[in-house]
């Protein structure tokens, strides 16, 4: 049985993702390593309205029973987990940071909590849905030096050493790109106000 | 009475160390120790928020849970943010 | 190379001789420098049969790449050995100036083996390398040798021991800068079986970077985020990490009285307020950081820099002591003297227990503040109920019958923060390799502070591996070598873009996290090779079986076992705690088997 604070913990973000609009119905995931284990979301639950029997614990390395119930995303945490030091795992689907990520490699934000805390956010590109071993594997790499990064068209990949960390990169990029959606609407000339911001790019 | 106790420097600008407050939840407490000494206004609370890295811990048990039931003889401590070694 | 220093400067004190050769460079890579270097090379070295205060033991005195490039905080440097405390593996690193100096003056590694015949002191002037004799100086304290032997901050630094170093006392420090200490596990008394009593170095030299542009950005951007942190902005300037007393305490994790209880009275007296309120005249920094948590108090007889949290915790809730002044006055005379505070401390603390319950004969008693100082001169100057103190609390509370009562992990007195209270922290002091210690990773920024997010600190599944991530950052923090406050307001992955921007080796985060990984497992090697295992991932019982009856943490116990085997799984390590085959090849570390 699931500590019932680490249920509140995910039914908490996952609600929270699902009514900033972070993610359709069934989509995103949540996840958390313990020691050598693992708890993520079940094959089919809404994050926005998780219930207990909604997560499932299972081995970090190898396969049990916990498996068959698990996300078909498991791959793509757990090869973040034996890749990186992350604990955590917020993958959403945050709609203003995939439209940019439709025409750029980067997203390098213009605002300054974003520009902050995050920096620079990588887009990386895998043409195949989730659960599959090259998906799993890019997303990992791209994430030993990123705390969040994107997979084009996708969707977020945040890590951090709890999910509310996790949450936090997540939401802070969804929030920048806002931001520069409208002021690209506004369509003013940009007046720089950071300092050094040229290299935010080589971050 | 509840009883707040004031740590390093929100002793200098809450002018004591110790206060009693009374409130049914530690927000309630704390919007009242704000309502008397008003420069811990957005140094500990921000909109009714518990700011950042604000310590608050109701018996000695961490909490940033503004909700919780206080009870007559409990005690709040607040900390500036802090760190060591 | 841009970034490191590429030259190893080995001393062999038998002769008086010395020569240099070049570091090696592939080896540097995967253990960066500071305590990576130092645990390395002290594995080829320094064995099982060699006892620490033997002429074959070594001191190895390290920088890493960053170290006076200028970056925040890059003013520290390691020195490793094998502990005459514990004989684990050792390693501490200091602050101030003398670490910058060293690496100015060309070096990346100072070895130092063997032993003189009579007292010396070395001399380092860039490639000039003198050794003096030490006779007239020695017995002399630290502070009026620093002036001595022409401490100057900028230019002309100055590395020494005192009295208790030269008696050999097992909590000898190393002390440079006149104040700042290589504090643990006794480092001073190898020094002291060396016969050296001092290294004064000067150099000329600041290191070359290789990315400049990028190098320039990262310092732009630390300096906003430690300036925008209000931990390292306002609070450790402010107050210092005596900050910490009255917060430990409130939570019930204060160990007070020989870890009897979890809550002291007195904490008040001894907090962070009340130093800064009646004796704090300033804070302080070491070369190029702009937090400034070092304090400079003053009282009637004494001004000097300190006291810290934990010299403050051991020499004051420990022994039942509130009278701040006096403990001002036992920490200087701890750095004149050359001694480890906290091990100081708690060993006086042990005594005082075994003194009330009649185990030991003498007048020690909790409380006794006047007590303080004439113990300290004694166990420096190995004299009277010093001599049974000076080797540390464990051979002390085993001498007399009760091992039990030494408050340690492998031999080591460990710090403020009980384990009752903080579950992760017993976790962290069980498995540390150098012994119990809160350096090697610290748990308190998630257990207390919420940094960067609060956890439930007596929750015990998944804790592992926050302690891992916590031990595997530090040991890379210790390698680079940057001072772990900065941390508090800057993450890892700058750490990595700065390490990559001085040196042209491209370091992912998770490859320097990596890097950490690597020391820790070669450092728990070195130990496995000395002889321990699993048994010695243990605590005293009192933090197994007693637990508070009062305060917040009242009922709990350490849930050491759980956690244990929770934390050997996940670091990729047999039942028996020993690393497996396949994390050592991971690691690049199978060819040392």
């Amino acid at each position: 049985m699931i500590d019932t604070r680490i249920y509140e913990m995910f039914r908490e973000i996952g609600e929270d993702l699902y009514t900033a609009q972070m993610i359709s119905s069934h989509g995103g995931n949540l996840s958390i390593r313990l020691g050598d284990r693992v708890i993520i979301k079940r094959r089919g639950a809404q994050l926005g309205r998780l219930k207990p029997h909604d997560l499932i614990e299972t081995r970090l390395d190898k396969n049990d029973s916990g498996v068959a119930l698990a996300s078909t995303e498991l791959l793509v945490h757990r090869t973040i987990y034996l890749n990186t030091p992350a604990l955590a795992i917020c993958h959403c689907h945050p709609r203003t940071a995939v439209a940019f990520s439709f025409s750029r490699d980067e997203l390098v934000p213009i605002d300054n909590e974003a520009s902050y805390l995050l920096k620079k956010i990588p887009v990386v590109t895998e043409e195949f849905a989730s659960g599959t071993p090259q998906m799993a594997n890019k997303v990992a790499e791209a994430l030993k030096n990123y705390k969040i990064i994107m997979l084009r068209g996708h969707g977020s990949f945040a890590t951090g050493q709890t999910l509310d960390e996790a949450f936090h990169w997540s939401s802070t990029l969804e929030e920048s790109c806002q931001m520069e959606l409208a002021a690209k609407l506004i369509n003013e000339p940009f007046i720089e106000y950071r300092g050094m911001s040229g290299s935010y790019t080589k971050f | 009475m509840p009883v707040v106790k004031l740590f390093a420097n929100l002793r200098k600008l809450a002018e004591t160390k110790e206060v009693s407050v009374s409130g049914a939840t530690v927000g309630a407490v704390l919007n009242e120790l704000v309502e008397r000494s008003p420069a811990l206004d957005g140094i500990i609370l921000e909109n009714g928020e518990l700011r950042p890295h604000v310590l608050v811990t109701l018996n000695g048990h961490t909490t940033n849970d503004l909700s919780l039931q206080v009870a007559e003889q409990d005690e709040i401590a607040i900390f500036p943010p802090i760190a060591g070694g | 190379m841009s970034g490191w220093s590429e030259t190893i400067l080995d001393i062999d004190l038998n002769t008086l001789t010395y020569k240099t050769y070049p570091l090696d460079m592939e080896m540097a890579r995967q253990f960066v420098g500071g305590r990576g270097i130092g645990a390395r090379l002290l594995w080829d070295m320094v064995g099982p049969a060699v006892d620490p205060l033997s002429p074959e033991n070594v001191l190895i005195f390290t920088n890493g790449p960053l170290t006076a490039t200028g970056y925040q905080t890059s003013n520290r440097f390691s020195v490793t050995t094998k502990s005459p405390l514990t004989g684990t593996v050792l390693d501490a690193n200091s602050g101030g100036y003398w670490g910058m100096q060293f690496k100015k003056a060309g070096y990346a590694v100072l070895i130092v083996r063997g032993r003189a015949e009579k007292p010396v002191w070395i001399e380092i002037k860039n490639e000039v390398i003198a050794f003096h004799a030490a006779n007239e100086l020695w017995g002399m304290r630290v502070f009026a040798l620093t002036e001595k032997l022409g401490q100057n901050n900028n230019k002309r630094n100055v590395l020494c021991i005192g009295p208790a170093g030269e008696n050999l006392s097992r909590m000898a420090s190393i002390m440079n800068d006149r104040e700042r200490a290589l504090a643990r596990g006794g480092p001073g008394a190898v020094m002291g079986s060396k016969n050296l009593k001092a290294i004064v170095v000067e150099g000329r030299e600041r290191p070359e970077i290789e990315d400049k542009e990028r190098f320039k950005f990262l310092l732009y951007e630390t300096r906003k985020l430690l300036a925008a942190s209000p931990l390292t902005s306002q609070a450790l300037p402010e107050f210092g990490t005596v900050v910490l007393m009255n917060i430990m305490n409130n939570i019930g994790a204060l160990a007070t009285r020989n870890h009897q209880q979890t809550q002291f009275e007195g904490a008040e007296a001894i907090s962070g307020e009340e130093l800064t309120e009646k004796y704090l005249v300033k804070n302080a920094s070491c070369w190029a950081c702009p937090i400034g948590c070092t304090r400079i108090s003053k009282t009637e007889k004494v001004e000097g820099e300190g006291p810290e949290f934990e010299s403050t915790w051991a020499l004051g809730a420990q022994c039942g002591i509130d009278d701040l002044p006096a403990i001002i006055e036992a920490n200087a005379l701890c750095n004149d003297l050359g001694l480890d505070t906290i091990s100081v401390g708690s060993t006086i603390a042990c005594a005082m227990e075994l003194s009330e319950k009649g185990y030991l004969d003498s007048d020690l008693r909790f409380g006794r503040s006047d007590q303080l100082a004439p113990v300290i001169e004694a166990i420096a100057c190995r004299q009277d109920v010093g001599a049974e103190l000076t080797d540390g609390s464990f051979r002390l509370a085993t001498k007399y019958g009760h091992p039990e009562l030494s408050m340690s992990a492998k031999g080591m007195e460990m710090p403020a923060y009980d384990p009752r209270g903080l579950q992760g922290q017993g976790l962290l002091y069980a498995t540390s390799n150098r012994g119990g210690c809160h350096m090697r990773g610290n748990m308190i920024g998630l257990e207390v502070l919420g940094l960067p997010k609060l956890i439930d600190r007596f929750q015990v599944q998944g804790k592992s591996s926050f302690v891992i991530l916590n031990q595997n950052s530090n040991a890379a923090i210790d390698s680079l070598v940057l001072c772990k406050f900065t941390n508090m307001g800057v993450a890892d992955e700058y750490f990595a873009r700065v390490l990559s921007a001085v040196t042209g080796v491209q370091y992912a985060t998770t490859d320097l996290i990596k890097v950490g990984e690597r020391v820790w497992n070669l450092e728990r090697l070195y130990n496995n090779r000395e002889g321990f295992t699993a048994k010695d991932d243990t605590l005293p019982p009192r933090l197994l079986t007693e637990a508070p009856v009062d305060g917040p943490s009242k009922g709990w116990v350490s849930q050491l076992e759980p956690m244990l085997k929770e934390y050997y799984r996940t670091r990729g390590w047999n039942e028996n705690g020993v690393p497996t085959r396949q994390k050592l090849t991971e690691l690049g570390l199978v060819n040392l088997m």
